[in-house]
């Protein structure tokens, strides 16, 4: 059962073409990569999802076309997009931040035992509750951020480079969180990443975008052993 | 722009425009009414006060709400010279020296402040300024305000005075936009332009925000005090009411409507700031307010760049045929680029601190 | 010692005015990073429908809270339709707009209610009460009550209610905001929304002493200009202290130093602000005034 399908996507900054026609289909409780160079159109098509650019072709989550709705109503449909550069509130605590994450939601009871999951996936945001966004560091704030938009109960996440700016071990430690999220909730997952070898330990599988455009699709096993790819577009 | 004329015909053409300007700047006020005479030299008045708004808010970026205090302290500045009878070129330089200090000292404070602190601080020019003409009353007349009557036509000139004072603001109020023009074209001009861009974009490139925000400041209060001395040359008449809040306001609707950042834009905000009133007076004088807010808000609407960006393609096709690196190509506020989706501006976030 | 108290209650209440409008810039500010001059303006559009109600026999309480709710209207409205357009742009080409804004209202309110002066109704006694020797207007702290309630009010807002929350993350950043859900647009009418609510209570307190012209809150929001500056704008508690020390300031200084008087108190917030600009650039409250981010 396929939860969302990109279909020949397009999207313009200005009139720069960024994505030429880009298709991804992420089965329900599948993990997709996007891998690719700098500029390739990454990040664009995750906005292009949660609607933050326009977006031509057709995007389906769930068997509707979402293109052209709001990036809160693309959220309500169960769409939480982590992005590059993590977003956190700076001026509010973590508490608060995972409140407002859980804002559509109503059961009481159902977001306290989030947020302490939350907390027990991340074990450091526990010490740091109160503080606030914008006095933690790098990697807590990259942790907020995957907190923060798993207390929407989202069915599927947007992942932008989680890994942007972390010491390697903290990039491992927040992937090692989302692999056990990913088994323990099944949430699906887009996963934009820059270090192909961090997203292979979380992705079924990945595409492979250049210049806006698909240039090689596989499953993780398949893409993983092509020496001369990974050379050219992951950077390995 | 089949052909490329030749540099001595550039030349030739470059001097001509401003020349034919000058003959008929010259001949006009020979031919005019009295009446006439008085509403172009009413409308230099103004233009070189928003001139001088123009140059703090248009060029560099800080809104002032304070420009219209300044052409009131030159007004009485002036006003008082006069009255006591010291030499009119002793009084121009008072008119103009002393809103130049006190702009300085107010600038070198709300300059500490960031953006829009300047706009909150030079709001309380007019309204402190007000109260206290009136109560310096030994020197101002107090709400009855001064009287002084200067600039009569020499005798032997054979010209009437209206004449004459009409060739006064239009000589000095033409020095004025041309020592402007030549500054913002300029040097000045450019790091103007960088402060108001971004000023932590000119911090790094060793510029100093606070003291180019000082200066423009400073400056644009050398020019109000300018104003200030053609006001009376022009009315003869200043009282606190001059230098209002809502006059302060109506200077810088004025400046915006002209067009933000441009010298011609400086000389259509006069024209705007003489007119407009009298037709929405005729229309009914209970309306004008409303008129004039509405105007200032479907100009910023429908022209961002104001009357002078309806002018401005022919004016830079002539302007880059012969000056080519003609450097700050008059900013379009940026209204229309600021209304884009959020798409296009990935980095909105506004946390105080990273 | 008897007139210095009062001078300091009657500061308060002033100061509490000029607290309500400068709250109303402050949560303006923090929605949506502008600073609306034209707030004083639709506080007055609001005090003159409520008394265009009281003069059409509405009761008092009454008109005022439909002024209130008017304005709550009023406020979503000149988010949508007009501020919406220049909110992600330059900031000083904002601060024309609601230049503009405040002209127009002016403009409306003169136009329909003429430039004269209206007696509006005061909500409280002018009786005054005597305690300890010294009286004060019931209607000073009457007025000091109402505002000191209100802001009790919107702190429990923000820091209490979801909307309040929602309201901040909207602030901070919208993007991330609309990531979660939450409807960014419409919490940015509510927040204007609130902010004349502020400016509508703030008005028809003042309204009795100040009677009712389309200019008559344009001091006002001079001070609660200054308010925010010593306050600083992202703390409300700053911003009220601030507007207190100014109301209480400028009274005193008014009786006290004869060089000043009643007609120049209004240079007391702003010698004030130069003397801390001088001494403290940082301003009175907080790690920095205000700062164009």
């Amino acid at each position: 059962m396929t939860l969302l399908e990109l279909e020949d996507v397009t999207a313009f900054y200005g009139p720069v073409q960024v994505l030429e026609g880009v298709s991804l289909s992420v089965p329900e409780n599948g993990a997709v990569g996007i891998l690719g160079a700098n500029g390739a159109g990454k990040t664009t098509t995750l906005r292009a999802i949660s609607a933050t650019v326009r977006a031509g072709g057709r995007i389906v989550f769930d068997g509707k076309d979402i293109r052209g709705t709001r990036p809160d109503r693309v959220a309500a449909l169960g769409i939480a997009h982590v992005p590059e550069g993590r977003g956190t509130f700076g001026d509010l605590s973590v508490r608060e931040n995972l409140r407002v994450g859980a804002y559509l939601r109503k059961d009481r009871k159902g977001i306290a035992s989030d947020i302490d999951y939350c907390l027990d996936l991340f074990p450091n945001l526990q010490d740091r509750i109160t503080s606030n966004a914008s006095a933690l560091s790098g990697g807590e704030q990259q942790m907020l951020a995957v907190a923060r938009a798993i207390m929407s109960k989202p069915r599927l996440l947007l992942l932008d480079e989680a890994s942007l700016g972390l010491a390697p071990s903290t990039a491992k430690a927040v992937y090692d969180a989302i692999r056990r999220l990913r088994v323990e909730s099944g949430i699906a997952m887009v996963v934009v990443e820059q270090n192909a070898n961090l997203a292979f330990t979380l992705v079924d599988s990945a595409t492979v975008l250049e210049t806006g455009r698909n240039v090689l699709t596989g499953t993780s096993a398949e893409l993983r052993g092509m020496d001369e790819i990974r050379r050219a577009y992951l950077g390995g | 722009m089949a052909s490329v004329p030749s540099p001595r015909q550039r030349s030739w053409v470059r001097w001509a425009g401003p020349l034919l300007l000058v003959v008929v700047l010259a001949v006009l006020p020979l031919v005019f009414p009295e009446s006439v005479n008085e509403i172009i030299a009413r409308i230099g008045v103004f233009a070189v006060a928003v001139l001088g708004l123009n140059l703090v808010m248009g060029y560099t970026g800080q809104v002032s709400l304070g420009q219209i205090f300044f052409l009131g302290l030159g007004a009485y500045v002036t006003a008082y010279g006069v009255s006591n009878d010291w030499n009119i070129v002793v009084v121009f330089v008072l008119a103009c020296t002393i809103p130049a200090v006190v702009g300085l000292l107010v600038a070198l404070a709300a300059a500490r402040l960031g953006g829009l602190a300047i706009a909150m601080v030079t709001v309380a020019l007019p309204i402190v300024g007000v109260p206290l003409a009136k109560r310096l009353s030994d020197y101002t007349g107090g709400s009855q305000g001064l009287s002084a009557r200067f600039g009569d036509a020499p005798e032997g000139t054979g010209l009437y005075d209206d004449q004459w004072r009409l060739y006064l603001v239009l000589a000095i109020g033409g020095a004025v936009f041309l020592l402007t023009r030549n500054l913002v074209r300029g040097k000045y001009g450019r790091v103007f332009a960088i402060v108001k861009k971004n000023e932590n974009v000119a911090s790094s490139v060793g510029i100093s925000p606070y003291r180019y925000k000082v200066l423009a400041f400073t400056l644009a209060s050398l020019i109000g005090g300018v104003s200030g001395f053609l006001y009376m040359l022009v009315i003869q008449y200043t009282s606190p009411e001059t230098m209002s809040f809502g006059h302060s306001i109506q200077l810088l609707a004025a400046m915006v409507i002209g067009g933000a950042g441009s010298i011609l834009g400086s000389i259509l905000g006069g024209a705007y700031y003489v007119l407009v009133p009298q037709l929405t007076n005729l229309v009914d004088p209970s309306l004008t307010a409303l008129l004039q807010g509405a105007t200032l808000l479907v100009v910023l609407f429908v022209l961002p760049g104001g009357l002078a960006s309806l002018a401005r393609p022919l004016g830079r096709g002539r302007r880059s045929s012969h000056d080519r690196r003609g450097p700050t190509p008059p900013i379009t506020p940026s209204a229309t680029t600021g209304s884009g989706t959020a798409a296009e501006t990935p980095e909105t976030e506004r946390q105080g601190h990273p | 010692m008897a007139t210095f108290i009062q001078l300091v209650v009657d500061g308060l209440s002033t100061g509490s005015i000029y607290a309500a409008i400068a709250l109303a810039l402050v949560l303006v500010h923090q929605a949506t990073g502008l600073i609306n001059f034209a707030q004083g303006g639709m506080a007055v559009l609001a005090a003159y429908s409520a008394w265009w109600l009281t003069a059409r026999g509405v009761p008092l309480v009454l008109a005022i809270l439909a002024s209130i709710v008017l304005s709550f209207l009023l406020g979503a409205a000149v988010e949508r339709w007009l501020m919406r357009r220049f909110e992600r742009g330059d900031p000083d080409t904002a601060v024309v707009v609601t230049i503009g804004l405040l002209t127009l209202i002016t403009g409306i309110c003169g136009w329909l209610f003429t430039y004269n002066n209206q007696q509006f109704p005061s909500l409280f006694s002018l009786d005054a009460v005597s305690f300890l020797g010294v009286s004060v207007s019931q209607r000073s702290i009457g007025t000091t009550l109402v505002i000191v309630v209100v802001m009790f009010l919107l702190q429990g807002l923000f820091a209490g209610t979801k909307l309040g929350l929602a309201l901040r993350a909207v602030a901070i950043n919208p993007q991330s905001a609309a990531f979660s859900g939450l409807p960014v647009e419409r919490l940015l009418m509510v927040g204007w929304g609130l902010a004349a609510v502020l400016g509508a209570i703030a008005g028809a307190m003042v309204a009795p002493q100040l009677t009712l012209t389309p200019g008559m809150l344009d001091n006002a929001l001079v001070y609660a200009l200054a308010a925010v500056i010593l306050g600083g704008l992202s703390s409300p508690v700053g911003v009220v202290v601030a507007a207190w020390i100014i109301g209480v300031l400028e009274n005193l200084a008014a009786v006290y130093i004869p060089l000043i008087g009643y007609d120049l108190k209004v240079a007391v917030p702003f010698i004030l602000i130069f003397v801390v600009l001088v001494i403290r650039p940082q301003g009175l409250f907080g790690r920095k005034t205000v700062v164009r981010v």
